[in-house]
């Protein structure tokens, strides 16, 4: 272990000291950041929605270049050979390798948020421990692909190449560089079959607090990262100037299988649907369909459910409100990228207001009406309502807010039909249906 | 042993005794390189067994090289460790090890013990190499070529080092297409020639086992004229492909 543990620093220590391994390991995700940063900082708070990509660059920069890279040009010189005539099994060697690889891909995303933070004043993580346990199931995944391309290369030339068939369709078309909504259909299904797609996903719940566990991210990542670094492992090779076995093909397949399972799972059980795209459907939304919504049968404004105050006016008319009204403001789920998945959170936070016979609940309403209002302008408001009216079941549901004191978790139909509601109120509002 | 249709090592039956220093002869592509990665379990024979120390190389890697030290060709170490970090890594990776400035000092490498690894020259990374492979105390060292590259000064020492490892009861297994260097070291030696070994004896003994009758010059009978005589063609250690 105490060689181990000296190998492990070992190789800590050489990366800070090459030059290279500091450019691709922390100056090209800073240059991604400046590069986000200049697209993405009028919105506010700046980069936020970002993040999840910005980390999966960085760890993807780190596992499937830095890592394979200096792995084959340590094989190439002979580095390996000599430390195969340790009396160690060479495997707990390359798992040195591979821990020194976590920290300095942690490392450098630390780096990214710390960044990110001082230069455009993007949050911390609303979730720490989430963001830290993502950053480590990320980069474990993608150092189990990084593995098969240094068994694949032959030299380092060919790990460039390699990395950069992994690396540019997940940044293009992947969701990585990319954002989801912004991708075609085909695109964003198509997404579904590779892991960065997951890793954004996954990275972005620890970040902005999304609502959802991201399970099923975690669970597709670790499928892909362990048949890739079974796959690896298997084909691993130690020796410089040898080449890959001609019946290495098969394994080769299984890694590649993996994602194709993966990706059809998702398809087919509405997977791809719930991540990224959101809401994104509302502005497919027609007049003649916002026309046909009647609002009858709505309950009243002062009625046990789905209760709306009237306009509170800037400062709010009740002490302590402002602090509610800041809360709504700030609160992340409302400010993810997607304005139909953050509208429909909005709406839900406002129904589990109602569910909770919160004291201020009819209040938080106009509050999140008023919020909604000033995010997005009326008329694509009123398609985002009537969105969360026609289908109500799509998207992700909040069911408990602890940012503003709502800790119970409700049921998600409850909540789901309570948003509903409120969303028929709002629309109603705005289009002159029903008067405050 | 072989690589995929090319037969490498055919038939290889020998035994070192402790303490001996032993060479394989042969010309690059004999064969040599391969037989010593068998014993260190860099490779593994199609068929038959490999012993050190009573232990099956195979099936006892890790306790074999507890106890083997080894210098090998094509290795190599990352161009900003240096010496001092070198040996102390190696080390920390044995039961028994040697202290790293003693070593340094033995192999005079105390002056360039914080110089990165790519500022060292030939013989200085050649002498770091023969002291990680001292570093465990071994009881079985292995040379491949180990003067291959050596100004004759450095050869020198080299040849002195090996004679010390004798007199401290160390077995040393060494591969060399130097014959006089053969002649001059190796208590036995084995000669060697597309796969196969065809002569094992003392240097004196297969002379005068396959030069006895012939025509000798000034300087007597020689392991060249031996192998002529084995092999059918003259001495020519670097006309062919390394193995």
């Amino acid at each position: 272990m105490k060689g181990l543990w000296r190998h492990f620093l070992l190789t800590l220590e050489l990366n800070i000291r090459s030059r290279q391994a500091i450019v691709y390991g922390y100056l090209v995700p800073v240059i991604f950041l400046v590069a986000f940063g200049s697209v993405f900082r009028a919105q506010t708070p700046a980069l936020l929605a970002q993040m999840g990509q910005l980390l999966t660059i960085t760890i993807l920069g780190g596992a499937c270049f830095g890592m394979p890279t200096g792995l084959v040009a340590e094989r190439e010189r002979g580095i390996w050979r000599r430390y195969r005539l340790l009396p160690m099994p060479t495997g707990l060697l390359v798992g040195s390798i591979l821990a020194a690889r976590v920290v300095i891909v942690a490392s450098a995303a630390l780096l990214q948020v710390v960044l990110a933070h001082s230069l455009y004043g993007t949050p911390f993580p609303a979730h720490p421990a989430q963001a830290i346990a993502g950053v480590v199931l990320v980069t474990a995944s993608f150092l189990g692909m990084g593995l098969v391309i240094a068994a694949c290369a032959n030299d380092v030339p060919a790990v460039q190449a390699l990395g950069q068939c992994i690396f540019l369709p997940m940044i293009m078309i992947g969701g990585v560089g990319i954002p989801l909504a912004a991708l075609p259909a085909w695109a964003q299904r198509f997404s579904g079959f590779m892991p960065g797609r997951y890793a954004v996903d996954l990275l972005q719940r620890g970040y902005d607090g999304t609502p959802g566990d991201g399970r099923f991210s975690a669970a597709a990542l670790a499928v892909m990262g362990a048949a890739a670094a079974l796959c690896g492992a298997r084909l691993f090779r130690w020796e410089p100037g040898r080449r890959l076995r001609a019946g290495s093909w098969p394994l080769l397949l299984g890694a590649l299988v993996s994602w194709l399972c993966v990706g059809t799972y998702a398809s087919r059980s509405g997977h791809l649907d719930a991540l990224g795209s959101g809401d994104s459907g509302y502005m497919d939304i027609t007049e003649e369909q916002m026309a046909a919504i009647s609002y009858e049968n709505l309950p009243g404004d002062s009625e046990f459910v789905s209760r709306l105050s009237k306009p509170l006016g800037k400062a709010g008319s009740m002490s302590g409100l402002e602090n509610i009204r800041g809360a709504i403001a700030e609160w992340r789920p409302g400010q993810v990228a997607d304005p139909g998945q953050g509208a429909r959170n909005l709406l839900c936070l406002a129904g589990v207001a109602d569910v909770s016979e919160d004291p201020h609940e009819g209040e938080i309403a106009r509050m999140v009406f008023d919020d909604l209002r000033q995010r997005d302008g009326d008329r694509q408001l009123e398609r985002i309502l009537a969105w969360v009216i026609l289908y109500p079941d799509q998207g992700r549901c909040v069911t408990t807010v602890p940012e503003l004191g709502l800790r119970h978790q409700f049921r998600e139909d409850i909540v789901r039909d309570r948003a509903v509601l409120y969303a028929k109120k709002f629309l109603g509002r705005l289009r002159g249906s029903i008067r405050d | 042993m072989s690589y995929g249709s090319l037969v490498a090592l055919r038939d290889v039956d020998l035994e070192v005794s402790p303490g001996e220093v032993f060479g394989l002869l042969g010309a690059n592509g004999a064969g040599k390189t391969t037989a010593l990665e068998c014993v260190l379990g860099l490779r593994k024979p199609d068929f038959g067994k490999i012993e050190v120390n009573g232990m099956n190389v195979a099936e006892k890697l890790g306790s074999v090289m507890e106890i083997v030290g080894a210098q090998i060709q094509g290795a190599s170490l990352q161009d900003r460790i240096t010496p001092r970090r070198a040996l102390g890594l190696f080390a920390s990776f044995y039961r028994h090890a040697s202290a790293v400035m003693p070593l340094a000092q033995r192999f005079g490498l105390e002056e360039k013990l914080d110089a990165p690894f790519d500022t060292l020259s030939t013989g200085q990374r050649q002498r770091l190499f023969l002291a990680l492979a001292l570093v465990n105390d071994p009881r079985l060292v292995v040379l491949d070529e180990p003067t291959a590259g050596l100004d004759p000064r450095a050869r020198r020492d080299l040849h002195d080092l090996i004679r010390s490892m004798r007199s401290q009861g160390r077995t040393v297994l060494m591969s060399t297409h130097d014959l006089n260097e053969a002649a001059s070291l190796c208590d036995r030696v084995g000669i060697i020639d597309s796969g196969r070994l065809l002569a094992v004896g003392t240097p004196a003994s297969i002379i005068s086992s396959f030069c006895a009758d012939s025509a000798v010059g000034p300087a007597g009978p020689s392991l060249e004229e031996a192998f002529l005589r084995l092999t059918g063609r003259p001495w020519s250690p670097g006309t062919e492909t390394e193995s």
